[in-house]
């Protein structure tokens, strides 16, 4: 039987809920389960084309052990799990309008459009959804 | 049958799976690839992650701070 699809809503730029979507995202999406990301909110930021490293994400006590340990950047689990597995990945439509940004704004090779909550969420209605 | 090997000592879940599978992309099927990890999450992740897509695992062995994962692909 085939899986349902995993919907994930990340709205926080906090490291750590950065790097676990991304982890869900990327193993969910490479273990025959489609998973799509909705992104919004300060987590737009964090994908932000050119960022510096070290201003790309805000986090606490466990960013730093992240980046110190050198566990895997979140935007590159995203690029694997869009290159291995069946994972979209969308940008807040009314969050780039709020930015004044366009899609272009946002790192290369990461997102299929920007699209509306209301679509997200119609399509969300038969999966497992996930808010982080 | 052919056998290659990764090294992915030192990266962290869910580095080692995610190398084993960019690797499985590339090699025939019936080819075994062993998988070093130094993280062991990734030991006991890698053999559930074969059981779901319907590989094969040819073994688990620990060594000395790591260990040795092999798999065979069947699809």
């Amino acid at each position: 039987m085939a899986s349902n699809t995993l919907y994930i809503l990340l709205c926080s730029g906090e490291h750590e809920k950065v790097q676990m979507a991304a982890m869900m995202a990327s193993v969910g999406a490479v273990s025959e389960r489609p998973v799509e990301v909705f992104v919004s909110m300060n987590a737009v930021l964090a994908f932000e084309k050119g960022a510096p490293a070290d201003k790309r994400y805000r986090g606490g006590a466990f960013s730093k052990l992240l980046t110190e340990k050198k566990a895997p950047d979140p935007l590159t689990l995203f690029r694997q799990g869009r290159e291995l597995g069946d994972l979209k990945m969308w940008a807040c439509s009314m969050a780039l309008d709020v930015l004044g940004w366009e899609l272009d704004k946002l790192e290369d090779g990461l997102f299929d459009e920007a699209l509306g909550l209301t679509k997200f969420l119609s399509d969300a209605e038969t999966g497992q959804f996930i808010t982080l | 049958m052919a056998k290659e090997t990764i090294d992915a000592r030192g990266a962290f879940c869910p580095g080692p799976l995610m190398e084993l599978i960019a690797k499985l992309k590339l090699v025939n099927v019936g080819d075994e690839i062993e998988i070093l990890s130094s993280d062991k999450g990734s030991a006991n992740d890698i053999p559930e992650w074969v059981k779901k897509v319907h590989h094969e695992m040819v073994g688990v062995t620990q060594q000395d701070g790591y260990w040795s994962i092999v798999v065979r692909k069947a699809k």
